[in-house]
């Protein structure tokens, strides 16, 4: 072989092993342990803290019984407390430690609510243009018994 | 909003992913390999007509090559990440490809373009001094053999290269094609045609360009045009436009006449959405002009102007035609809805990072390289020898 080309090959060959060193130096070395993702990454998921309560640790233990009773028989049991309540695992640790208050905007309602081509027909939506006159939604309507206006 | 969307559409449908970003790079992929198959013409098939751009198709290739990854990174909202598809291909992708495809093209291209032009970096090399000496001799990786045999052997290996060449830029294009013949929730896309026509349609708008580039560096230097080399570029165009008109409306007819359920929103897309694009664009103006008008250049005897104007006039018209193709593949696509009822509309938006204004400049930057990379190896001698 030429020497010149002898040359352009030695070239391409350093180029495509530091191409194979960088790689091995930046792919995590957890990578591919349990799958196609970084393995380590559940380790450090799992250490984050807990931020949500679940319902059920407002309706036990008599503190937000009647609500919750009230909630978990109407059109909204399948919308968390904390959907609208924020994360309350810290306030289910220490009660003098409360949770953010409750979204009650329109636009916050409206996520679900305004209407949009792609949601079911028999969906309750409306348009926030003609309906309303901009009041907030729990104005008129409880929002742990949607139809109890 | 609601004015842009018609019928039922899923609420994840309502942006449009793939914009004029997205566009651009099957069109800038398929200039590339377009104008590497034309100088393979000359340097694998032997067409001796070619030879006076086929060093210059090279350098072409390689200015659009080296832009071709840019509207990809620019469409990603983490562009520093663009390179994972590098370091942990998944592979049951097709999209992981992508980096390892094009990494090998690129090595073949400036491979192919270092030994085509190594005499001449080797002569610069030893006639000059200061910094073009240090510049060239690097070229030449400080090996100065242009003996016979070194450049028998060159030839021989670059003919080797080219070999390879073909099937890698057939891959390269084809394999986008692939990505988008390989949605199947995407009855516009998916298509096993869909890799062939996109090649047949690169192959066409890098001759066209090609043919451009060619007339007007001719121009710019005050150089009388090779005619025998440009009507046979000129052939070449009409040979493949014909291929490539041939595959397209083979879909749409096969579509049509199969008449499976998503043919009416495939309809609605073809007579509403895309109407103007598809049929005036891009069969009309990039295929059915060009190609009478090139039929009339075969056919008429003499009268070498008019034949070159009308060259250029098709040359022009597939480059806008096929942009317009790539437009109506990836637009049009996402234009109808997953649900094949509902439709939506693409509203282009000049400044934003994936608006048309980052999409001119990155389709100005290869012209831009282009101009730099023949002043440091230029192709003319070839271009402009016994006319």
């Amino acid at each position: 072989m030429q020497p010149h080309l002898k040359r352009a090959f030695t070239l391409l060959a350093i180029a495509i092993i530091g191409f194979i060193a960088v790689r091995a130096l930046i792919v995590p070395d957890s990578f591919g342990q349990n799958g196609w993702y970084r393995g380590d990454s559940v380790f450090e998921l799992r250490n984050f803290p807990v931020k949500h309560a679940e319902p059920v640790s407002c309706g036990e233990e008599d503190c937000h019984k009647t609500i919750y009773s009230i909630w978990s028989s109407a059109g909204h049991k399948t919308v968390n407390c904390e959907t609208c309540h924020g994360p309350s695992q810290e306030h289910v640790n220490n009660v003098r430690i409360m949770p953010p208050p409750a979204n009650d905007s329109r636009d916050f309602c409206g996520l679900c609510h305004f209407k949009r081509a792609a949601r079911p027909s028999g969906f309750p939506q409306i348009d926030p243009e003609t309906h309303g006159e901009n009041l907030k939604c729990a104005y008129c309507h409880n929002p742990h018994k949607p139809w109890f206006v | 909003m609601e004015s842009l969307i018609w019928g039922y559409i899923y609420p994840n449908e309502a942006e449009i992913q793939w914009s004029i970003l997205i566009v651009l790079y099957p069109y800038i992929t398929g200039l590339v390999a377009g104008a590497f198959i034309a100088s393979s013409l000359y340097h694998v098939f032997g067409k001796k007509e070619i030879k006076p751009v086929a060093r210059f198709a090279l350098l072409t290739a390689l200015s659009f090559l080296l832009v071709a990854t840019l509207p990809l990174v620019t469409h990603l909202g983490h562009p520093e990440r663009g390179i994972e598809i590098m370091f942990t291909p998944h592979l049951t992708s097709a999209m992981s490809g992508f980096g390892y495809i094009y990494s090998f093209y690129l090595i073949v291209v400036v491979l192919e373009i270092w030994l085509s032009f190594r005499e001449d970096i080797v002569k610069m090399a030893l006639n000059s001094r200061g910094w073009k000496e240090l510049l060239y001799s690097g070229l030449a990786l400080f090996s100065y053999d242009i003996s016979e045999k070194a450049l028998h052997d060159d030839e021989k290996f670059a003919k080797k290269l080219a070999i390879i060449g073909i099937p890698s830029a057939a891959f390269l294009h084809g394999y986008v094609g692939f990505i988008f013949g390989g949605i199947k929730a995407n009855p516009w896309w998916s298509t096993p045609l869909m890799p062939l026509i996109f090649l047949m349609s690169a192959i066409v708008s890098g001759i066209a360009l090609l043919i451009l580039l060619y007339l007007a560096s001719m121009k710019l230097r005050k150089h009388a045009i090779d005619h025998k080399c440009l009507h046979s570029l000129a052939h070449y165009l009409w040979i493949f436009l014909i291929l490539d008109v041939t595959l397209e409306l083979l879909e749409v007819i096969s579509m049509k006449y199969e008449s499976l359920e998503e043919i009416e929103i495939i309809n609605r897309l073809l007579s509403d959405k895309i109407a103007t694009t598809f049929y005036g664009v891009q069969l009309g103006l990039g295929i059915f002009v060009p190609f009478v008008l090139l039929l009339l250049v075969g056919i008429m005897k003499n009268r070498e102007t008019l034949k070159m104007i009308m060259i250029s006039i098709s040359s022009v018209l597939v480059v806008i035609g096929v942009f317009a193709m790539r437009w109506n593949v990836v637009i049009g696509g996402q234009e109808i809805s997953k649900s094949l009822s509902g439709t939506l509309t693409y509203v282009p938006v000049f400044f934003s990072q994936e608006g048309v204004l980052p999409a001119i400049i990155i389709l100005v930057i290869p012209f831009i390289i282009l101009f730099v990379i023949t002043r440091i190896l230029p192709p003319w001698k070839d271009m402009e020898e016994k006319v």
